[in-house]
C-alpha cells in the first residue's frame, strides 16, 4: 500500500505529461479570465462591480498565499488574516502619523516580515493540527493587539482615512493595480511551487522524516515557505487597506482566517485557479447574498461542510477530476484492454487527490 | 500590590478562572486523545450551552435544571454532528478539523439568530449568594463553588479513566484502535460517546461560566483560544496536563489583569511560546 502511494506521488512530482497538460489548461483558462478582467472597465460596468471585483482579487491574493502553504507544504494556516492585518496596520499607522504613501509601503512590509517571522518561528517545529493551532493562536494574538493596544491601533474604531498613493487614486487605475498584483502573486507562487524549493517542500509534506534523513533542513524550508506566503499575504493586506481606506481589529479576526480556509477548500487546495474561484464565491456570498439573507454565515458554513463532505478537492480540483475520468473512459473505450487509470478505485492514492488534507490524514495511519 | 488580601483574592480569581478553563479544556483534550480531532466547534458548544443554560435558569430559577438542560441540548447537537458529519471523514485528520470549523460557524450564527447579540449572564437568583468572609478578605461563594465543581469533575474523570471498564476501553483505544475493535468493541460508538462527553463538559462550562463572564457573540472564539493555549501547554490528550495548564493560565491571567492590564491578553501566550520552543508536545504530552 505505502509503496504504491510513493510510486504515484513520484510520478506526479517529477512531472508526468498529464500534469503538464492540466497546467497548460489552467494557464489557458487563467489567460482567458485575465483578458476578461482587463477589458472589464470598458464594458460599461458600474463602479460597484469594479470595486467588488477588486475585493475578490484582493481576497484571492490572500487565499493564494494560504493555498501555497497548504498545497505545497501541507500546512493549513488559520492565522493568515493576522499577517494581512499586521501589514494593513503598518500602513495605517504610517498614514495616521503623517508619513507619505511610500513610507506606508515600508511600514507595511516591515510589519509583514515581523509578523510572518513570529508565526514561522513558533510554528516551524509543528505540522498538521499543531500547525493549525499555533497559527490560530498567533492570529488571535494579533487580533488582541489590534483591539487592546489602542494608542497605536485605534482600538475598536481602527484607523480610517488611509490614502493610497496619488497616482493610483482613481478607482479603475487602482483596479488594474490590484489585478496586476494578483497576477504577479499567482505567478510568483506558481514559479516557487514548481521550483526545486517547491519540490522539496512537497517532499517534506509527504514525509518529513524521509526528507530529514536525506539531509534537508526541514525547519528552514518550512520557515522559508511561511515567509514567502506571509509576504504575499502582507501584500494583500496593503492592497485591502488602500482599497477600503480603513483597518479595524475584525480584519485580523479568526472569522476572517476561517473565510480564507473556506475559500481555499472551496476552490481546491493546491490548484492554480482554486483561490480565485473560492474567493469569488465567498466574497459574493458575503456582499451580494448578505443583502437578501440575514443568515449568510450559516449558508457559508453549510456550503463549506458540504464541500468537505462531498467535493474534497474543491471546485477546481473536482472539475479537473471529472475531466480526467471522462478522458479515461474515452481512452478505455477506444483501446480495450487498457490498463486501469491510476488509482481509480482507491481514491486515497489517485494522483489528482494531491490535496494537503489527505496527505495528513495518511500520516496518522 | 503585595498585600496578603490582594494576593489571596488574585489567587482565587486565577483558580476560579482556571477551573472554568479546565471544564473547557478537559473536554477538548479528551476528544483529541481518543479521536485525534481538535474540535474547533468546542467553543461553539460552550456558547450554545451557555445560552441555553441562561435561558432555562431564567425560566426555572434552578441552576441544576439549567445545567441538565444545557448538557442535554449540547449533547444532542454533538451526537448529530458526530453521527451525521464526522463519521464520513473518520481518520482523515484535516477534513475532520475543518468540518468542526464549519459546524462552529453555523452554530455561532444560529445562536446569534435565536439569542440576539446582547451579552447574557446567569440571573443572580440562581447564583450562590454571599461571600466567604475572613477578616478583611471577602470572596464570592459562587466562584468557590466553580473551583469545587471543577475539582470534582476532574477527580471523577480521573477515576472513570483509571478505575472503570469504560475508562479502560478508552485508554486502550487511545493506544491502539485496531486492537480494541478486534476485541469486539465497537470503537465507532466509543468515539461518538467520547465526542458527546467532551461537548457535555463544554456545556457545563458554558452554563456555569455564564455566572462569571458574559455569553455573547464572539465568545466561542475567545474560549476556544484559551482552551487551545491550555492544552498546548499541558500536552494534547492529557487530562492532567489540562489541569496543570488551566491553573497556570488562570493564575497568570489573573495576576496579569491586576498588575499589567494593557498586556493581560499577551501574557498567556508567553508560556505557550516557551513550551512550544522547548517541549513542542506540551508538558504532559507524548511524542506524536
Amino acid at each position: 500500500m505505502s509503496n504504491r502511494i510513493v510510486e504515484t506521488r513520484t510520478v506526479r512530482t517529477f512531472g508526468a505529461p498529464r500534469r503538464d497538460r492540466v497546467q497548460l489548461m489552467n494557464l489557458g483558462l487563467l489567460g482567458a479570465l485575465l483578458v476578461v478582467a482587463i477589458v472589464l472597465p470598458y464594458l460599461g460596468v458600474t463602479g460597484f462591480v469594479i470595486s467588488l471585483v477588486s475585493t475578490i482579487l484582493i481576497a484571492a491574493t490572500l487565499a493564494a498565499s494560504v493555498n501555497f502553504l497548504a498545497g505545497n507544504g501541507g500546512m493549513v494556516s488559520l492565522g493568515h488574516a493576522g499577517i494581512a492585518a499586521a501589514s494593513a496596520y503598518g500602513a495605517g499607522w504610517a498614514s495616521r502619523e503623517g508619513f507619505d504613501p511610500g513610507m506606508q509601503v515600508v511600514f507595511a512590509l516591515g510589519m509583514t516580515l515581523a509578523a510572518s517571522l513570529v508565526y514561522g518561528l513558533l510554528s516551524m517545529r509543528t505540522s498538521g493540527i499543531y500547525f493549525l493551532m499555533v497559527t490560530l493562536a498567533v492570529g488571535m494574538l494579533i487580533y488582541g493587539l489590534a483591539f487592546r493596544l489602542s494608542s497605536v491601533t485605534g482600538g475598536e474604531n481602527g484607523i480610517s482615512g488611509i490614502e493610497r498613493p496619488e497616482w493610483m487614486g482613481s478607482y479603475w487605475i487602482y483596479y488594474y493595480v490590484v489585478l496586476a498584483a494578483f497576477v504577479a502573486a499567482t505567478a510568483i507562487l506558481y514559479v516557487v511551487g514548481n521550483s526545486p524549493f517547491g519540490a522539496s517542500l512537497r517532499g517534506i509534506r509527504d514525509s518529513e522524516s524521509r526528507m530529514r534523513s536525506l539531509g534537508y533542513s526541514v525547519r528552514s524550508y518550512k520557515l522559508g515557505a511561511f515567509m514567502i506566503s506571509g509576504t504575499i499575504a502582507g501584500l494583500a493586506g496593503l492592497l485591502a487597506v488602500w482599497h477600503t481606506h480603513f483597518v479595524s481589529p475584525s480584519s485580523a479576526g479568526v472569522d476572517r482566517s476561517v473565510h480564507l480556509i473556506v475559500m481555499v477548500i472551496l476552490g481546491g487546495v493546491g490548484t492554480l485557479l482554486g483561490p480565485l474561484i473560492g474567493a469569488a464565491i465567498v466574497v459574493l456570498v458575503e456582499n451580494v447574498l448578505s443583502s437578501h439573507v440575514d443568515r449568510w454565515p450559516t449558508i457559508l458554513g453549510l456550503i463549506f461542510i458540504l464541500v468537505i463532505l462531498f467535493a474534497r478537492a474543491g471546485i477546481a480540483g473536482s472539475t479537473r477530476k471529472l475531466f480526467r475520468r471522462l478522458r479515461a473512459r474515452r481512452e478505455s473505450a477506444v483501446s480495450p484492454p487498457s490498463p486501469p487509470p491510476p488509482g481509480r478505485s482507491d481514491t486515497s492514492v489517485t494522483p489528482e487527490n494531491n490535496t494537503a488534507e489527505q496527505h495528513q490524514g495518511k500520516d496518522l495511519q | 500590590m503585595f498585600e496578603p488580601v490582594f494576593l489571596a483574592q488574585q489567587v482565587l480569581n486565577g483558580l476560579s478562572f482556571g477551573a472554568l478553563l479546565f471544564l473547557l479544556a478537559s473536554g477538548l483534550t479528551l476528544v483529541f486523545g481518543l479521536m485525534r480531532i481538535v474540535n474547533m466547534a468546542h467553543g461553539a458548544f460552550y456558547m450554545l450551552g451557555g445560552y441555553i443554560g441562561v435561558v432555562i435558569a431564567t425560566l426555572t430559577g434552578n441552576l441544576l435544571v439549567a445545567v441538565i438542560a444545557s448538557i442535554a441540548a449540547v449533547a444532542i447537537t454533538a451526537f448529530l454532528v458526530e453521527v451525521v458529519l464526522l463519521r464520513f471523514v473518520r481518520g482523515q485528520e484535516m477534513p475532520e478539523v475543518l468540518l468542526t470549523i464549519g459546524v462552529s460557524f453555523v452554530i455561532a450564527d444560529l445562536c446569534l439568530a435565536f439569542f440576539g447579540g446582547d451579552p447574557q449572564n446567569l440571573p443572580n437568583s440562581v447564583r450562590i449568594p454571599g461571600a466567604l468572609m475572613i477578616g478583611d478578605f471577602a470572596y464570592p461563594w459562587y466562584r468557590i463553588f466553580v473551583i469545587g465543581l471543577a475539582i470534582a469533575i476532574g477527580v471523577a474523570l480521573a477515576l472513570v479513566q483509571t478505575r472503570t471498564r469504560v475508562g479502560a476501553v478508552v485508554r486502550a483505544g487511545v493506544d491502539d484502535r485496531e486492537i480494541i475493535s478486534a476485541m469486539g468493541i465497537n470503537i465507532r460508538w466509543v468515539f461518538t460517546g467520547m465526542f458527546v462527553v467532551g461537548a457535555a463538559l463544554a456545556a457545563i462550562g458554558g452554563t456555569i461560566g455564564a455566572g462569571m463572564q458574559s455569553i455573547l457573540p464572539g465568545v466561542q472564539n475567545e474560549v476556544l483560544l484559551y482552551a487551545l493555549v491550555v492544552i498546548i501547554i499541558g500536552g494534547l490528550g492529557s487530562v492532567a496536563g489540562a489541569a496543570v495548564g488551566s491553573v497556570l493560565i488562570g493564575l497568570i491571567d489573573a495576576f496579569a489583569k491586576a498588575w499589567i492590564p494593557e498586556l493581560a491578553y499577551f501574557t498567556i501566550f508567553l508560556p505557550m511560546a516557551l513550551v512550544l520552543v522547548f517541549r513542542p508536545t506540551g508538558l504532559f504530552g507524548k511524542a506524536a
